[in-house]
């Protein structure tokens, strides 16, 4: 058998194998850190994905390679290491996905399954609508519970204005729904929002958690994780 | 020489756009059946579940997807898959034949594989099912289904043997193989250890079948 093996052959193709073995490399355009950065500029891949008809029989086949993470039901993981995306407003998926496809949003894990060489544009509008339709779980994770009625009057004073009494965000303004996302992702996105590493943040939203502390941001996220948006959940059992 | 390593490099880069739609081919899997007694059987066996003793080159090809298949057997033949032993085997299949391999071997039933390490086959179940989340290695189960019956071009994997999963793995992960959709194999492969691959073959080899 080994004779019908030809070893040179083998190695000339293993020195002409091109160096793209693994993960793509993400791109970088300018974020937060720069004094040029728009937030949120209708231009690009989002603009055009925007304008596309999503249709959510091809957003299930589409969300394939998604689910290996975010789950077959959109709920990623409760301890925050993926974000639940049911019921998330089709907008604001699009967004963030064409953020990370452009690099205003850094994300490694998630590059290798969004970029351009896996999901075209028309998949993109398709998964958005396909979880937009999916119904909101309600075990999301929540936080300790500890500091509801401080969260409680941050969320009031800072947040509701623009991501809704119930946490439903805004779907024409790219605000996404809060109610039934994961304690420790909302925690970890908002410490990065303050701090510049959430490279794709509103100026808006970065000024008003500016002077929060950690044990702010832990009560109004605590509070945030026990909203629910009734129209888009499940059903309770 | 020169000119071949040109050509083998254009190769190389043509594998990596996915040309072949997801659609099944359509075909006659009795005239499958007539090649396979000629060509295949040898390695991949006449129901293709493989030989004994197995080979790690040589997968089980029973109860896969005929889109897969049928997209393999392209990829063999317009080198986008590199592999000596298949380029020949194919050299001299018509796309109509390739079809009908497709098809047959798409209809033959899977046999249980075996595993040889049971030590590794919880880890591997974790990692199949629930990924690497630390590591950003997704769910195997989010393409390839939960049962690992697979989906269209995400192939079946439910009984293959261990040795010929793990070197698929390794492959991916190093380049040598990169006919995968969007490099999603690559990417996945590249968050792995060598560990976690044999694991994961591992758990493959001793899943059940329906």
């Amino acid at each position: 058998m080994k004779k019908i093996y030809f070893p040179a052959l083998v190695l000339i193709l293993a020195q002409t194998v091109p160096a793209l073995a693994g993960a793509p490399q993400q791109p970088k355009a300018p974020g937060i850190e720069s004094k040029s950065y728009v937030w949120n500029e209708p231009a690009g891949e989002k603009a055009e994905i925007l304008k596309l008809k999503g249709d959510t029989e091809r957003g299930r086949n589409a969300y394939r390679v998604c689910q290996g993470c975010h789950k077959p039901n959109g709920a990623g993981l409760s301890d925050g290491a993926y974000p639940q995306l049911a019921g998330q407003h089709a907008t604001v998926l699009i967004k963030q996905m064409a953020d990370v496809r452009d690099g205003h949003r850094e994300n490694p894990k998630m590059f290798p399954f969004a970029g351009k060489h896996i999901i075209d544009m028309q998949e993109i509008a398709d998964v958005a609508i396909y979880l937009q339709n999916m119904k909101i779980p309600h075990d999301n994770g929540k936080g300790p519970g500890a500091s509801l009625a401080r969260g409680k009057e941050l969320y009031k004073n800072d947040c509701h204005v623009c991501h809704g009494e119930n946490g439903e965000g805004d779907e024409k303004k790219f605000y996404p729904v809060l109610a039934g996302q994961h304690y420790k992702y909302m925690l970890r996105q908002i410490v990065n929002i303050r701090d510049g590493k959430r490279r794709n943040a509103n100026p808006k939203m970065v000024k008003v958690v500016q002077n929060y502390t950690d044990a702010d941001m832990e009560a109004v996220v605590d509070y945030m994780s026990r909203l629910s948006m009734p129209e888009r959940s499940a059903a309770r059992k | 020489m020169k000119q071949f390593i040109v050509t083998t490099a254009m190769l190389a880069g043509a594998g990596l756009s996915c040309a072949v739609a997801a659609a099944p081919p359509k075909g006659d899997p009795e005239k499958g059946k007539q090649i396979v007694s000629q060509v295949c059987l040898a390695c991949h066996g006449v129901d293709g579940n493989g030989t004994e003793p197995t080979n790690p080159e040589f997968p089980k090809l029973a109860g896969k997807q005929p889109e897969y298949l049928f997209k393999q057997l392209n990829d063999f033949k317009a080198g986008k898959r590199k592999n000596e032993i298949m380029a020949g085997m194919v050299a001299n299949l018509t796309p109509d034949d390739m079809a009908n391999l497709a098809l047959y071997f798409a209809g033959q039933k899977a046999r249980p594989g075996v595993v040889k390490n049971p030590a590794l086959v919880a880890q591997g179940k974790k990692i199949y099912l629930d990924g690497n989340p630390d590591a950003g290695v997704p769910a195997c189960a989010g393409c390839h289904e939960v049962d690992a019956f697979g989906y269209k071009l995400y192939p079946h994997l439910a009984g293959q043997h261990t040795e010929y999963t793990f070197l698929q793995l390794k492959r991916f992960n190093s380049g040598e193989r990169d006919n995968d959709k969007g490099l999603a194999m690559q990417s996945v492969t590249a968050k792995m250890t060598e560990q976690e691959m044999r694991a994961v073959a591992e758990y493959l080899a001793g899943v059940q079948l329906k």
